[in-house]
């Protein structure tokens, strides 16, 4: 609808962004600001395509894409189900690719397989509680806990754990197992609803663009 | 013990000075232009009933309302929005022969959404509503109502995006969908969640060409093009009624002069199901969210017992105006009022002067030169 206005990014720190960027280079948009990691800048821009991107922590992404003070976002599908913002989710980037499950020692297995009442810690306490009352209407403790969520069944603060499993070597390690799998997980794009609506010929342009890169690279 | 005193609970605040000079001056010009369609202004109760408000009837979810019990232990519910208040008043109060009925409101709603910082828990609706009038001329006189009064707020950019859920009920029974996975699907497509959407298509095993076809409907937003390309797509009557409907719709906004601001997009589909026909949606830059609501309602008040289509729409007044002063939009506000210092000797003779100004239709304030404190 204009062109003056900046399109503005919000990227997940660390590995996702530096995935982000290298995708949206592939199809033609380059942001060379953001490769100087000497950088005290917060926000970088793209004269030239009127974008402007900015790094803030995962969690905070979906946020400011609800507020609309960022158009689009880049974010794993773990804090958009915790976040439970209003945001429209439009692409599946395919990369930070892992699930979430719900892990123990392999005897806690035989907890999940009655109605009884657990403990559960979990870093992501809505997608826990999501996951044991309205899927396995099973009556959970939650306990919510900000790093090293694999402690919890060691020093049995709790029975079992809802976490991100990638390898899962930090689980054997630690002598304990996926038990259930809760949902696949990996990056998404989400889009502001009201840009959507407002800037939608370019952002479904760079949305098709990206789907056509991603479908050539399976 | 002062802090309490002093402070507001969290997502109620005050607003006053400059600030409240200019929400009254975009209410005033909001409400000028229902006037001028011969809208009747109607005041309801704050609170009602919590029937009036309940799943069947209402758009806010029981755990948002704000509840409270009275002497006889009914439960009593804090306002979350209009509309079936005005259905409420409307069934009860209008004879069939006084349809159809123009009625618009201004006031303050109250949700309790805890788990949103930074948005209100009490905000400032204006509305209009149309009762007993099922035809496309009043849904055009509902939208070309909503572009007069965002232009007359100062708002320049913004855009009405028009959906028709009847479109999509259309195609899901077609594709034979029960009503549960009917109802996932409306929440995954009206999140344009694309891949929740196929997830669950997936998995209920919904054949091809339905497949591609109801996951498009996320994508089919546009200009007239978009509804030619939608019409081909279904094979029922129901689907093609709702497109005959929005391609008429066009027309008559084309006669009002305002179908630049219009687009259409059939995959906004409400949660609800208090929506039965078309829903439109405005938007701007600098805020989030819509900034107007509406849509059609056909059965909503036959909840009250009275048969009557309506349609309306509700103008969220407090994002209008952080959209115009996000985008810099100059109001005018009222006039600095002239000062009269008086001392005891000129008293008589300042009052006299004051008396002749606001005569005169002007501000005046009266103080003491000493500044009042004796």
């Amino acid at each position: 609808m204009s062109e003056d206005r900046y399109l503005t990014f919000a990227l997940g720190k660390g590995r996702l962004a530096n995935k982000t960027l290298e995708l949206l280079e592939s199809i033609g948009i380059t942001c060379e600001e953001m490769k100087d990691k000497n950088s005290r800048k917060l926000i970088f821009t793209n004269e030239e395509l009127k974008l402007r991107f900015f790094l803030a922590k995962g969690p905070d992404v979906p946020t400011y894409v609800e507020y609309g003070a960022a158009d689009i976002g880049v974010v794993g599908r773990d804090t958009i189900l915790e976040e439970n913002r209003n945001v429209y989710e439009v692409l599946d980037l395919g990369f930070g690719k892992c699930r979430m499950c719900v892990c123990g020692p392999a005897a806690a297995g035989e907890l999940l397989q009655h109605h009884e009442r657990i403990r559960v810690a979990s870093k992501y306490p809505h997608i826990a509680k999501d996951y044991f009352f309205n899927k396995k209407h099973q009556t959970v403790d939650i306990i919510k806990l900000n790093g090293s969520v694999e402690l919890g069944p060691i020093v049995e603060l709790s029975d079992v754990i809802v976490d991100i499993v990638e390898t899962g070597s930090t689980l054997r390690e630690n002598g304990l197992e996926v038990l259930e799998e809760v949902c696949p997980l990996s990056a998404r794009m989400i889009v502001n609803p009201v840009s959507m609506q407002m800037e939608r010929e370019r952002i479904i342009k760079l949305v098709n663009q990206i789907r056509e890169k991603l479908e050539e690279s399976k | 013990m002062m802090k309490q005193l002093l402070h507001t609970p969290e997502g109620v605040r005050d607003i006053y000075g400059t600030e409240y000079a200019r929400k009254v001056e975009v209410e005033n010009r909001i409400h000028s232009v229902l006037s001028l369609y011969g809208y009747q202004d109607i005041q309801t109760p704050t609170f009602e009933f919590f029937d009036v408000f309940s799943k069947e009837i209402g758009t806010t979810p029981s755990r948002e309302l704000y509840k409270f019990f009275d002497k006889e232990n009914n439960t009593l519910v804090l306002r979350p929005d209009f509309t079936p208040s005005i259905a409420r008043c409307a069934a009860k109060y209008f004879s069939e022969e006084k349809l159809p009925l123009r009625l618009c409101y201004a006031g303050n709603t109250f949700t309790n959404r805890s788990d949103l910082q930074g948005k209100l828990k009490e905000s400032t609706q204006m509305g209009a509503e149309l009762i007993g009038d099922c035809s496309v001329e009043a849904d055009a006189e509902m939208i070309s109502m909503v572009v007069q009064a965002l232009l007359d707020t100062g708002l320049k950019r913004f855009q009405i995006s028009i959906g028709q859920v009847e479109y999509f009920k259309g195609l899901c029974a077609e594709a034979g969908l029960d009503e549960e996975t009917e109802m996932q699907l409306r929440a995954c497509i009206s999140g344009k969640n694309y891949f929740a959407a196929q997830e669950l298509l997936v998995e209920r095993r919904v054949q091809e060409p339905y497949m591609t076809r109801l996951l498009k409907v996320a994508d089919m937003c546009g200009d007239m093009c978009s509804l030619t390309e939608a019409r081909a797509m279904v094979n029922n009557d129901r689907s093609i009624t709702a497109i005959d409907r929005l391609e008429k719709l066009y027309q008559v906004l084309s006669a009002y002069g305002v179908a630049d601001y219009v687009s259409f997009d059939l995959g906004m589909l409400s949660k609800y199901n208090y929506y039965t026909g078309v829903i439109f949606k405005a938007y701007t830059y600098g805020v989030g969210d819509a900034v107007v609501k509406g849509g059609r309602y056909d059965k909503l008040l036959t909840q009250f017992g009275r048969e009557a289509g309506a349609v309306g729409f509700c103008v969220l007044t407090d994002h209008i105006l952080e959209a115009l002063s996000r985008q810099k939009v100059e109001l005018p506000v009222p006039e600095a009022p002239e000062v009269l210092h008086y001392t005891e000797e000129t008293f008589q003779e300042c009052l006299a002067q004051a008396k002749r100004i606001r005569g005169e239709g002007r501000p005046v304030v009266l103080t003491a030169a000493t500044g009042g404190n004796r």
